[in-house]
């Protein structure tokens, strides 16, 4: 039955699949991107700049291309953003590893050893490689973002502590995440009605919890019309049902509403029970009664000035009738997704109605501001305004566009940028490990934690950093030492009135050999950077000047073993050291956060900052395979900006920018952004962690084997039995 | 039993719009759409292989609807102007061939899609925003004080689509019908919030074009044998109405999920039957003069309300409902028990017509703004599309009402755009690149394209070999005949301008539309004087013009980003 065939899954074959897929890609990404059309097999023609979309669309059949495609839905499913950026740095990275191997194998490999034996090692070589990407993803990366990436991190906020939104940087941030998602002659106005929507839906105190209510319910939140130019989507106060009034009665003052599940008028049976009818006699009253007790409880609802019934399910003509003579307007046949999202807006549970009548008051209804035929389009849509009860104040986008695919695209873009939003607004916890050693004070651009102690170099053979959840960290006896001192710098040279506190940690040198570590340069950077802004963004600079300068809380957590004191700020991170001396090799395991709403400016800051500080870190390295690792990735990050200045000339082409960007970091300058826009932090670091686990993936699949049977249905032989 | 089955790897073609294949399937478009262009447009028969029905039209709406398109680039174009049209109904063709040339255009000139579909926008804003000001030349204000304008604006549309087939009288009937049902539908004291009613168009086949007529209220169709069971009633005071939404049939209604056991020799018909009667004494007693129902009634109750003279009509159908509740103002009823009596409506009268082989029964409600529009034809393809054009006419009528201009028909508006377009860009390039990294002479290009796109629409309207010409003050278009000899006295050749604002006996200067001119500045605001001396102007929508210029600009700007086609082959 089963007939298989094997395939060498090899670097280069994921290469080649990977090539062709970022000549696709790469043609839509950035500002100068275009669009791609897609049929699907219904007909139905739609746009699309998602990479997501686009992969999807193509169906394809390799095996690794299909991983792939799986990893980027799966990494757009959470994110939202950087599809494309995925499959070009992917492409690159393999690319470095491809040049790898390619160099390495030539004098010693081909010798005396059969194609099928050089297979095996080259697969074992590539598990060591996966293992170290793995090991730089968990325990590095999160370091270098930390330690050196951070410094140039700008805030959203205009008041970190308070997390209040500034909206000259929104707009910056929205504007730089269409200009990539949308053509480009809309790009600025679907932008601006993002930002628009946003404040407009947000109050002050509203936390994480819109966005999750707008994220779950965005389909129901839109209303497309085609047939009118882009330029007419609005966005209106109050909630949109595609739907139209089974009956429409105009009223005023004092209205309130009702949901129901379920038919208003009661029915001969329910389900599961039988109605024997003897007589005629007894249908015809039970029909009367049917009646009677309709008409009660729509007057009874008319009495409480309901004045508005939805329903999803559709009712009978009967209950139709009776709330139109009582003056209720009646919206029927609703999905469950819209009753829902009504429900969570006002927090109304069901109308369900009274067995036994009384004149009491009924509880479940809610207020409303309105409740009218909406007209788009000669097409009618019901318009309620709703009163909410959560920190979401309900607005619909109306969407118009020539034809339906460019309306889907524009939806799916606002889609995206929501869940970008959504990650941009929480923290991120930084968990990683440093390796203490003796070169301390000896660049400029390092914070040391630690030093002093001797660097003990791994085992050789091992090719793997040393994991940091040692059992020895937790039967450590010895208490832990840190100290925190705080410098304080009053910055004179952009602003005098702003005083700026920043904290830099250091080590007291009670373990450890003397080396009281200044870090001016952390803060002089800081300032000029603030510095550079006040050209672009006069809102950005204030962020800055007041996240930097809000103290951050500190907590104590008391183990029974070690201290850890964990300081929170904004702006700037601080990490926090538990130096455990263990047996000559010092591990320092060190956690902090990056705070919510970090952003970088646009066009690729962020993948040349991170290029530069692992070259860096590269160089210091002692073990060849995580110097190699650090260098191929430092390599491929460098591809995505390439891509970006693809179009550029002369001095805004990649190499002078790149120079220069690199000549601003080494003389400590601030680097000069050639584009106005910022994008998130924390969807790039989101987006390389998901690059580094899809890579450590393909790394470990030695042989590609097909089936040639139809796929099976697979039976889930956990899922119901232990439940 | 479902079956799992891998899906097929789609086709990915990369610069789509480069290949011969796409070129040659937008040019055929571009032929269909051109030939149907204007007044003297060629019609087009559309039918099936297999048989069936036979479309002769020049209309975009009924032409794209029945082309059957596959290449998904055409798909996008199409659909763009099929949902063009299905909100504002007139301008599709216009939209088409500006869109189709617009493409070509540009693509002859190799520039970047960036650069183009930049410039393209500015010079869309350009032109969006000359029309809507004050100084804008190719506009007049709409009167509806006096019917000039707005019989002007309907003849236009009507002589714009010869697949109605009507002559010049008939057009002049019809408009007047036209613009009679659109201002029948305004309600007559209307404060602030104005609901327009409704005309409705009722078919009458192969009767002559002049029968067709106009009457207020709504006529239901009948045959003579039902007609004549129907009891005449002579009141002088206003008929009372109830409106049934639901079945009278008898039929028992839902009865839940769970099961109804019926014991041997109960009859639910006769229950039910019995109910109804009982419906029936009530409407007696509340003395309803005429029972409409949606649904069917049961022929034991139309029996027993015949007897008491009320006029009892069943079948009415859906699409009748809403003008029939807005006509009498009653409540559609849902009850078969009691039944409110403010649910009940009225009409001042009601009477039998005949109009040609057809019957009907005739509602003459109290106040008017629901009408019918009885439209003859001589066949049922000139019928469908005299229908598409009425309906056009009286959706352009409502869009004018609501903002109250129209522009300048038979191509002057085109041309007269187009000049100022050229002398913008020529003279004024730097307002319109403020900030952007375009060049001049890419502007000029650009623009050169965007101004012979416009005017090779007006270059369609041409269909019989003549020539075209503009003048150099206005910028208006003007036509010559074919067979003219080559050098002439041209104030001779032409006698008025496209849109009928001018005549020849000015001192004009002329040139040809496709020879090369020296940017001029095409004279703005017209003078009130102009435009109530010319009697027989050509006019257009304005909403409907503004927007299709806006669709084809945009959907030319979407196909030219277009940088790879993905067909799903599943």
């Amino acid at each position: 039955m089963l007939s298989s065939m094997a395939a060498a899954g090899s670097v280069k074959a994921a290469l080649q699949v990977a090539e062709v897929l970022e000549a696709i890609v790469s043609c839509c990404v950035g500002p100068e991107g275009r669009q791609v059309l897609c049929t699907k097999p219904t007909g139905e023609v739609l746009l699309s700049r998602n990479g997501g979309r686009l992969l999807e669309a193509l169906h394809l059949e390799h095996p690794i291309a299909r991983m792939i495609v799986d990893c980027v839905s799966s990494h757009l499913k959470k994110t939202g953003d950087g599809a494309k950026t995925f499959i070009i740095f992917l492409c690159h990275l393999l690319r470095g590893l491809h040049a790898i191997t390619d160099r390495e194998k030539d004098p010693l490999m081909c010798e005396n050893i059969q194609t099928q034996g050089r297979h095996w090692k080259n697969c074992s070589r590539w598990k060591f490689i996966s293992q170290a990407l793995l090991t730089f993803q968990t325990q590095i990366l999160d370091g270098i973002m930390d330690q050196y990436l951070s410094r140039h991190f700008l805030s959203i906020f205009s008041s970190a502590k308070e997390r209040t939104l500034c909206r000259s940087s929104l707009e910056l941030l929205l504007e730089a995440y269409f200009c990539g998602r949308v053509g480009r002659n809309n790009h600025k106005f679907i932008s601006q009605l993002m930002c628009d929507y946003f404040f407009k839906c947000m109050t002050c105190k509203s936390g994480i919890g819109v966005f999750e209510l707008v994220d779950d319910h965005f389909v129901e939140l839109n209303v497309g019309v085609t047939g009118l130019p882009v330029s007419d989507s609005r966005i209106i106060a109050g909630l949109v049902l595609q739907k139209d009034f089974s009956v429409y009665r105009p009223a005023d003052g004092d209205m309130r509403m009702v949901i129901v599940t379920e038919t208003i008028q009661p029915l001969f049976s329910t389900s599961g029970s039988e109605f024997i009818l003897n007589s005629e006699a007894q249908f015809q009253t039970s029909q009367f009664w049917i009646m009677e007790k309709t008409k009660a409880i729509m007057k009874h609802l008319h009495s409480q000035n309901v004045k508005l019934l939805i329903s999803s399910v559709k009712q009978p003509d009967l209950v139709i009738y009776y709330a139109g003579v009582n003056g209720i307007s009646v919206v029927e046949c609703l999905s469950s997704e819209e009753v829902s999202l009504i429900r969570r807006i006002i927090g109304l549970s069901p109308f369900v109605p009274p067995q036994a009548f009384s004149q009491c008051e009924i509880p479940n209804t809610a207020l409303v501001k309105f409740c009218k035929p909406l007209i788009l389009r000669s097409k009618r849509y019901v318009h309620l305004g709703l009163i909410s009860t959560c920190a979401f104040i309900p607005h619909s986008i109306v969407l118009c566009g020539p034809v339906q695919g460019l309306i889907e695209q524009h939806e799916d873009a606002l889609h995206g940028a929501l869940k970008m939003l959504r990650q941009l607004f929480k923290d991120l916890d930084l968990n990683y490990m440093t390796q203490t050693n003796d070169q301390n004070g000896t660049s400029s651009l390092f914070i040391y934690k630690n030093s002093g102690e001797s660097y003990q170099a791994p085992d050789p053979g091992n090719g793997l950093i040393q994991r940091p959840y040692q059992d020895t960290v937790v039967e450590n006896k010895d208490a832990l030492e840190k100290t925190q001192t705080y410098l304080k710098v009053h910055s004179n040279l952009v602003i005098p009135d702003v005083e700026l506190e920043t904290y830099i940690p250091y080590s007291t040198p009670t373990l450890t050999p003397t080396d009281t570590f200044q870090t001016v340069e952390t803060l002089t950077c800081l300032s000029l950077e603030r510095n550079r802004l006040t050209d672009y963004y006069e809102p950005l600079l204030k962020n800055n000047s007041t996240a930097y300068s809000t103290r951050g809380n500190r907590i104590e957590i008391s183990y029974e073993n070690l201290q850890v004191t964990n300081i929170t700020r904004k702006g700037s991170m601080l990490p926090v050291s538990c130096k455990l001396p263990n047996m000559g090799t010092s591990q320092s395991y060190l956690s902090s956060s990056m705070p919510a709403g970090c952003v970088l400016p646009v066009g690729g800051n962020f993948e040349i900052l991170l290029h530069y500080y692992l070259l860096n870190y590269a160089k210091k390295c002692h073990q060849s395979e995580e110097t190699m690792v650090s260098m191929i990735i430092a390599n491929a990050l460098l591809g995505i900006p390439k891509v970006l200045y693809k179009s550029k000339t002369g001095k805004y082409s990649f190499p002078h920018t790149y120079i220069r960007a690199v000549h601003a970091l080494q003389t400590n300058q601030p680097l000069v952004s050639s584009q106005t826009g910022l994008e998130s932090v924390m969807g790039k670091y989101q987006l390389l962690t998901s690059v580094l686990q899809c890579l450590t993936k393909i790394l470990t699949i030695d042989m590609v084997i097909t089936v040639k049977r139809h796929p099976q249905k697979v039976h889930n032989q956990d899922s119901e039995d232990e439940l | 039993m479902s079956r799992l089955e891998a899906k097929k790897p789609s086709l990915c073609k990369s610069e789509p719009l480069t290949t011969e294949r796409v070129r040659t399937t937008l040019s055929v478009l571009k032929r269909i759409v051109t030939s149907c262009y204007g007044p003297s447009g060629r019609l087009k028969q559309l039918h099936n292989g297999f048989g069936g029905y036979v479309c002769t039209t020049s209309q975009s709406s009924a032409l794209l609807s029945h082309l059957l398109v596959t290449h998904p680039i055409l798909k996008i174009l199409t659909t763009s102007i099929q949902n063009h049209v299905s909100s504002f109904s007139d301008c599709g063709l216009f939209t088409a061939i500006l869109c189709c040339n617009l493409i070509e255009n540009v693509q002859r000139l190799g520039l970047t899609p960036t650069t183009v579909i930049r410039l393209n926008k500015h010079l869309l804003s350009l032109c969006i925003s000359y029309l809507k000001s004050e100084t804008c030349g190719c506009r007049i204000p709409v009167d509806f004080s006096s019917t000039h304008i707005l019989l002007c604006l309907v003849r236009s549309i009507l002589t714009s689509k010869p697949a109605c087939m009507l002559t010049r009288k008939e057009t002049e009937h019809v408009s007047a019908l036209i613009l009679r049902a659109f201002l029948l539908t305004i309600p007559e004291n209307a404060e602030g919030h104005i609901i327009l009613g409704k005309s409705l168009i009722v078919p009458l086949k192969g009767q002559r074009v002049i029968d067709s007529t106009v009457l207020p209220g709504i006529l239901i169709e009948m045959s003579e044998v039902q007609l004549m069971r129907l009891l005449p009633i002579k009141k002088s005071t206003a008929l009372k109405v109830a409106l049934f939404c639901t079945t009278l049939s008898g039929d028992i209604s839902d009865t839940g999920e769970g099961t109804v056991v019926v014991s041997y020799g109960v009859s639910l018909e006769n229950a039910v039957l019995d109910q109804l009667l009982n419906l029936g004494r009530q409407l007696i007693s509340d003395h309803v003069d005429l029972v409409l129902c949606q649904k069917v009634i049961h022929p034991s109750l139309k029996q027993f309300l015949n007897m008491h003279r009320i006029i009892a009509i069943d079948r009415i159908g859906v699409t009748l409902m809403e003008p029939l509740t807005k006509m009498t103002g009653t409540q559609p009823i849902g009850s078969l028990g009691s039944i409110c009596p403010n649910s009940y409506g009225s009409v001042k009268d009601v009477c039998t017509a005949k109009f040609g082989s057809k019957h009907f029964f005739h509602l003459i409600p109290n106040e008017a703004t629901i009408c019918s529009l009885l439209l003859c034809n001589r066949n049922d393809t000139a019928w469908d599309e005299l229908k598409l054009t009425c309906q056009t006419a009286l959706h352009v009528l409502q869009l004018t009402l609501k903002e109250p201009w129209a522009l300048l028909g038979g191509g002057c508006t085109e041309t007269h755009l187009a000049a100022y377009i050229r002398h913008k860009t020529h003279n004024d390039p730097e307002s319109i690149l403020k900030d952007d990294e375009c060049t001049q002479t890419e502007l000029q290009l650009i623009a050169e394209a965007f101004c012979s796109a416009l005017e090779s629409v007006v270059g369609s309207l041409e269909h019989d070999g003549g020539d075209i010409l503009t003048d150099m003050k206005y910028g208006h278009l003007w036509s010559v005949q074919a067979d003219s000899p080559c050098v002439a006295n041209w104030p001779d050749l032409l006698s008025q301008c496209g849109c009928g604002l001018y005549n020849s006996q000015e001192e004009l200067n002329w040139s040809f539309l496709r020879s090369t001119r020296h940017p001029f500045v095409p004279q703005s605001c017209l003078p009130h004087e102009a435009v109530g001396s010319a009697s027989n102007l050509i006019l257009d929508c304005l909403t409907a013009k503004l927007s299709g210029l806006q669709v084809a600009i945009e959907t030319a700007n979407l196909i030219l980003d277009l940088s790879y086609v993905i067909e799903d082959k599943n």
